[in-house]
């Protein structure tokens, strides 16, 4: 075996490029651990997450208890993978608001993405359910219908697919089977089909039954107009007043299975802050910027 | 005016529609949801076209000399896994057990870990944009921070006064301009509806 070559400073440099560029991400990852595990106790009392206007709040949980008992509720479930953790706290607090109030939920996704999202949320609650099938069976998976807009509104009048059986399905089909068999219609957004479409599409040819929506924040501006015309009758849509809602729900099940804590998001936005004001700071000062080694390489 | 085909059966489509919402009749109804109907096949058509033809693309990729064939076959095998699970002997199709447990515990964890990088390339986009581009990615940059700032999760008066100011971002001069970016949207759609409803098009002006 040849002697091995003594490392150069050109052979030694590479690997420490490698180490200081992978160095800030593991640094971060690992803050974010830590910030995630750190006991409560240990964990500084003065952050709060959750809005301090319970308005839409109240509303939401005002629809909730004034449901009938047994009643059979529509889960239009169409987010999408990009901005559904925002909003995955708030949809899981509001199942289980749905769920205690003896509510039966019928889940139907117009999209793919949120057709996928709904079989991982049908799949934890059956799974947490566990051996208590009359929890397991007050779920209903209606499945993907195709047709974006157009699906949407033959749903109007016929939602249940024939190969969807089981009590619930017999149940809706004696209401009529389309959408006016719910008495409440949530609609999780967030992708192409949100609850813009509901009110344009099922809203406009069904006005007896009433909706509600969740929807990340980037929606509000939109959404807002429709509760405020009351074709939305409670929106939860920006992640403070999800939090807030978290917080009035009763805890069924494991309580990290849906709240979100405050210092790990802090500590992201902290580390977000200080390194675009670096990059500010290093821009204006000229150490950054197009005319620069940086810039020329970027 | 010179009307060609496809604005015929816009037109006819169109006009069905809007009646159909306008007028309570059941032969009208039952030739909008005839419409509604095809409209789904056509749907349901082009997610099968689009499929088949993602499936030659890659096949081509195998076939020849592409510098990502393992993302090729990648996607090919999930494509035939899923196609598998669904259609196999037996299967229940989309509601297979099999199906539900391929998209909840392998697609879905596999796209939120993706997305969960969404942060760190975030950053890295917003130094690199910093880098190479003008004053509007300053401009752009220091909003964001202005933004992060307002949302930081603190309590106590400092907290409360940033969430007031959070707020009235969103709801006043955020909302004003999303809401004028939505209602130009929709007047241009209207008119574009409009022209095509009327076969006005573009060439016989």
């Amino acid at each position: 075996m040849p002697p091995e070559a003594p490392e150069t400073p050109e052979t030694a440099q590479p690997r420490s490029f490698e180490w200081r560029r992978f160095a800030p991400p593991i640094a971060l990852l690992l803050l974010l651990a830590v910030a995630i595990l750190l006991p409560p106790g240990l964990q500084p009392g003065d952050l709060r997450l959750a809005s301090l206007d319970r308005t839409r709040v109240d509303q939401m949980r005002a629809v909730v208890a004034g449901l009938p008992s047994s009643s059979v509720v529509l889960v239009g479930f169409d987010p999408d993978l990009g901005t559904y953790p925002e909003i995955r706290g708030t949809v899981r607090a509001l199942l289980d608001d749905l769920a205690s109030h003896g509510a039966r939920l019928a889940f139907a996704s117009f999209t793919a993405e949120g057709r996928a999202l709904a079989a991982a949320e049908i799949d934890r609650l059956v799974r947490r359910a566990g051996t208590n099938g009359e929890t397991a069976a007050k779920v209903l998976d209606i499945g993907f219908i195709s047709g974006a807009e157009a699906g949407m509104v033959r749903a109007v009048t016929s939602i249940v697919p024939s190969a969807v059986t089981g009590p619930l399905a017999d149940a809706i089909r004696s209401r009529g089977g389309g959408i006016g068999a719910f008495d409440l219609v949530l609609i999780v957004s967030g992708g192409d089909l949100g609850a813009r479409s509901w009110v344009e599409q099922v809203g406009s040819r069904l006005r007896s039954v009433p909706m509600v929506a969740v929807a990340p924040t980037f929606l509000e501006p939109e959404l807002a107009p429709y509760l405020r015309s009351d074709q939305l009758k409670a929106l939860l849509a920006t992640l403070r007043e999800g939090v807030a809602y978290a917080e009035e729900v009763p805890v069924s099940g494991a309580p990290r299975d849906r709240a979100i804590p405050a210092l790990p998001m802090l500590a992201g936005m902290l580390v977000a802050l200080g390194w675009l004001a670096v990059a500010v700071m290093q821009r204006t000062t000229g150490r950054l910027g197009p005319g620069t080694r940086r810039g020329r390489a970027a | 005016m010179r009307r060609s085909l496809s604005s015929v059966a816009t037109v006819v489509a169109g006009l069905l529609i809007l009646l159909d919402l306008l007028v309570v009749n059941s032969s009208l109804g039952a030739a909008a949801g005839a419409l509604q109907e095809l409209l789904i096949l056509l749907a349901a058509a082009a997610a099968v076209g689009g499929s088949a033809a993602l499936v030659t693309r890659h096949v081509r990729h195998l076939a020849g000399a592409s510098p990502d064939r393992i993302g090729s076959i990648v996607l090919l095998a999930g494509m035939g896994v899923v196609l598998l699970a669904g259609l196999r002997p037996g299967s229940a199709g989309a509601s297979d057990p099999v199906v539900l447990w391929l998209v909840a515990s392998l697609l879905v964890p596999l796209a939120t870990a993706l997305f969960a990088m969404l942060f760190f390339f975030l950053l890295a986009a917003a130094r690199h944009g910093m880098a190479s581009q003008g004053r509007e990615a300053v401009v752009m940059l220091a909003a964001a921070m202005v933004a992060v700032l307002l949302l930081l999760p603190i309590g106590g008066p400092p907290g409360d006064l940033l969430a007031a100011a959070a707020d009235w971002v969103r709801s006043v001069p955020l909302a004003g301009v999303f809401r004028g970016l939505l209602i130009g949207v929709a007047i241009l759609a209207a008119v574009t509806g409009t022209r095509i409803l009327l076969g006005v098009e573009r060439g016989s002006e």
